[in-house]
């Protein structure tokens, strides 16, 4: 008896109405995943944005030899702990990497400094809607099934309007003839987005996305090189950690393309494979990287080996691979990169990011590669 | 069979997994009717032409892999066997640049050899007899009894092997010992005044280049060695279980696993966390491992290495280390020992303070 009112004690029992939810950053998930926990009836506490003082939160609560992601994630669940939120939600793919163990090693520091909270935390891997559904039936005890149509819906739509107007951004970017353009129009999205509270509003978004766009005057004759980016999915998709490389390149003149997208990943992940006909991102580097990799490894590698392959062939100019320090899965990408590089005459520049990343001399290695990258144009134009 | 056998040579590389698997794939191999080649023992000069092949990131393991590669290669051995050890049960992985063994050297070096790469991964469902037999379909054997046999004859040595570094013997007698095929049973147990235990993955605790030579180094000063060899893999599964955790990597029982056995027995005066710079389970594992001594009050040092490591600081941090263990035993063992014996110690001192500052 004694031992079971102990542990009743331990667990920290909170009642569905008062959960306050809060999640790790990556990306704009934070506009979908709004949406889709309010519709559910709960309230939510978003941390802010990445930034030297969140980093350094982080760094200074986690040990050493972990990569840097773990860092911001552990800053925004204390930051978020600190602004009022007593949940926190957070997915896990194990056999990735590291990423496995996070939510492990974070629910062990914060609770050595003192914080009280919940964790909810839902597997990647395998029968992953029914596990997503659960997770979010356990913070919301919300049994409605129109909550929840209207939740996913709201939360998928905003994403694609989200994603499409990225893309467009990154199109149009390079091409705007007045400087600020697209920057401005796809903040404002950002913002409609977020605001958007109907279904039927959310299904329009992305198409009212490509129209505003399309009204941006830009030099459409203009020679812009294209680069890929690829690399490790949390630096790719969070604009402090990779420096606003986006921006950088395009201000730069360069058309940036990234194929990892979070909309494409979650629709693959949790889409019953019955409804997903199309050939997924994973499906297709799986396919083109077979040449020099024979099995997955884990993390992105076995894509970013792929998308490589695959921009070679797509008269894409050169690409740019960044990555965490000590990043397992894209160490390992780094070693066969150059063989790819030299077999499909394609440049690749591999950035290694961490904390005490310099952005000059970040921003010259960039400089330089797109120098060698017009100048590979002009040769082969010759 | 033998004229089924596609290749007569087949080399191993002296370095990851050849640590712990090493009698099995002795037996496997000599079974199937294979020469085995191995790689010479790592000096310098192949952790420098490993160096070569890789980018910087990399770890010191993984350099010394592809140096081990490359040493094969030059007594011209043109098959090699690099497994790809993906995952060891259900949803427990390796770390990713042991998974991708295969491909980091099949990418790097631009030599045209054969590699054996078999997989194991067992949460695809590819278990270990498929791993086996996918080695033995390369070779060009087919013949399932063979293949069964070759299994059973790897695992009696391998089983030896274990039974020997259970009971007490030294990492290369008992590996020498299993090859020759003898059972050689420690009867005497030497007692020494510390001991500590290391956890560390074999690659780097038992190749002597790459730990320094750790272990002769820490006997020399009087201390006891266990290693995770010295447990069986059950005992260390228990040991994590009643710690509370929950195993994750592939090699977790070798490291956090081995000091949670000796953690939980108090054996040990000590933990020693050997590990390569930026190795990322192991910056996982040894957080782990601190944050039960430190409730528990178990001293412990971490060690980092890699290719560059100087062997005078190294060994300073190991004697100063020892030196600790020794103050801290000598200190619970007076305050243990009866009071008025504590009285008369105290005693002493101060006599011989006194008489330290007469003169």
């Amino acid at each position: 008896m004694e031992t079971e009112q102990k542990l009743a004690e331990k667990e920290i029992k909170i009642r569905a109405k008062d959960r306050i939810i809060a999640w790790p950053r990556m990306g704009r998930i934070d506009i979908p995943l709004k949406a889709l926990v309010q519709s559910l009836g709960a309230k939510v506490v978003i941390p802010p944005a990445n930034s030297n003082e969140a980093l350094e939160l982080g760094v200074r609560n986690s040990i050493e030899g972990i990569c840097l992601p773990y860092k911001l994630n552990l800053a925004n669940y204390m930051m978020a702990l600190d602004k009022g939120a007593n949940t926190l939600m957070m997915f896990q793919a194990p056999g990735s990497c590291r990423l496995g163990n996070y939510t492990k090693m974070a629910q062990k520091t914060l609770k050595q400094m003192g914080y009280k909270f919940d964790m909810v935390i839902f597997d990647m891997y395998k029968s992953k809607m029914v596990q997503t559904l659960q997770a979010f039936w356990h913070v919301t005890h919300c049994l409605n099934p129109y909550c929840y149509y209207k939740g996913f819906s709201l939360g998928f739509n905003k994403l694609f309007a989200i994603d499409t107007a990225e893309r467009l951004l990154f199109y149009t970017r390079p091409r705007e003839l007045n400087k600020g353009d697209a920057e401005k129009c796809y903040h404002k999205w950002l913002r409609i987005a977020d605001e958007t509270n109907s279904v039927r509003k959310a299904k329009r978004l992305k198409k009212q996305v490509i129209e505003d766009f399309k009204k941006i005057p830009i030099d459409k004759d203009k020679k812009v090189p294209k680069v890929y980016l690829i690399g490790e999915f949390f630096v790719l998709l969070d604009p402090y950690t990779n420096q606003n490389i986006e921006k950088e390149l395009g201000e730069m003149g360069v058309e940036v393309q990234r194929q990892i997208m979070f909309s494409d990943w979650l629709e693959h992940v949790l889409k019953p494979s019955i409804f997903y006909k199309k050939e997924s991102h994973r499906e297709r580097c799986v396919k083109y990287a077979k040449k020099y990799m024979k099995r997955a490894i884990g993390g992105e590698c076995i894509e970013t080996i792929g998308d490589t392959v695959y921009a070679a062939k797509h008269g894409i100019d050169g690409i740019i691979h960044i990555s965490p320090f000590s990043c397992m899965p894209e160490i390992v990408a780094q070693n066969i990169l150059p063989k790819v590089s030299k077999n499909e005459n394609i440049p690749v520049l591999s950035l290694v990011l961490d904390e005490q990343t310099g952005k000059a001399g970040y921003i010259t290695r960039i400089e330089a590669f797109i120098d060698l990258i017009k100048r590979r144009q002009q040769k082969y134009a010759i | 069979m033998k004229d089924t056998l596609r290749y007569k040579k087949i080399g191993i590389p002296r370095a990851i997994s050849y640590y712990n698997n090493y009698p099995f794939y002795y037996g496997f191999f000599k079974s199937l009717g294979l020469e085995i080649i191995l790689s010479d023992k790592t000096t310098t000069a192949i952790i420098n032409s490993g160096t070569k092949y890789v980018v910087s990131d990399t770890c010191l393991p993984v350099k010394v892999y592809a140096g081990h590669v490359v040493n094969l290669l030059e007594k011209g051995c043109e098959t090699i066997f690099i497994p790809s050890i993906q995952s060891t049960d259900y949803k427990i992985n390796n770390c990713s640049k042991i998974r991708g063994l295969p491909e980091i050297i099949r990418n790097i070096i631009n030599k045209p050899f054969t590699i054996i790469e078999p997989t194991l991964d067992k949460t695809e469902g590819l278990g270990f007899y498929d791993f086996w037999t996918e080695t033995a379909n390369a070779l060009g054997i087919k013949d399932q009894k063979t293949i069964k046999n070759a299994v059973d004859a790897g695992w009696k040595i391998y089983d030896d092997f274990m039974t020997m570094t259970n009971s007490g013997v030294s990492y290369n007698e008992a590996l020498q010992n299993a090859i020759e095929g003898k059972l050689l049973k420690k009867t005497v147990d030497i007692v020494k005044p510390l001991s500590v235990v290391i956890m560390a993955h074999g690659y780097n605790l038992f190749d002597e280049r790459i730990s320094l030579n750790l272990i002769k180094k820490l006997e020399k000063m009087g201390v006891k060695v266990y290693t995770s060899l010295n447990i069986s893999r059950e005992q260390s599964q228990e040991a994590l279980k009643k710690l509370g955790e929950i195993q994750y990597w592939a090699n977790e029982l070798e490291l956090t696993g081995c000091a949670a056995h000796y953690l939980l027995n108090k054996k040990v005066d000590g933990i020693i966390a050997l590990s390569a710079f930026g190795c990322g389970p192991d910056s996982l594992m040894v957080d782990e491992i601190s944050h039960h001594c430190k409730e528990k009050g178990m001293p412990l040092i971490h060690l980092t290495i890699d290719e560059h490591t100087g062997e005078a600081g190294f060994i300073t941090r190991i004697e100063a280390f020892v030196d600790m263990l020794m103050r801290k035993k000598r200190n619970t063992l007076i305050q243990n020992a009866k009071p008025k014996a504590k009285a008369d110690i105290i005693n002493i001192k101060k006599e011989k303070i006194l008489t330290g500052s007469a003169k």
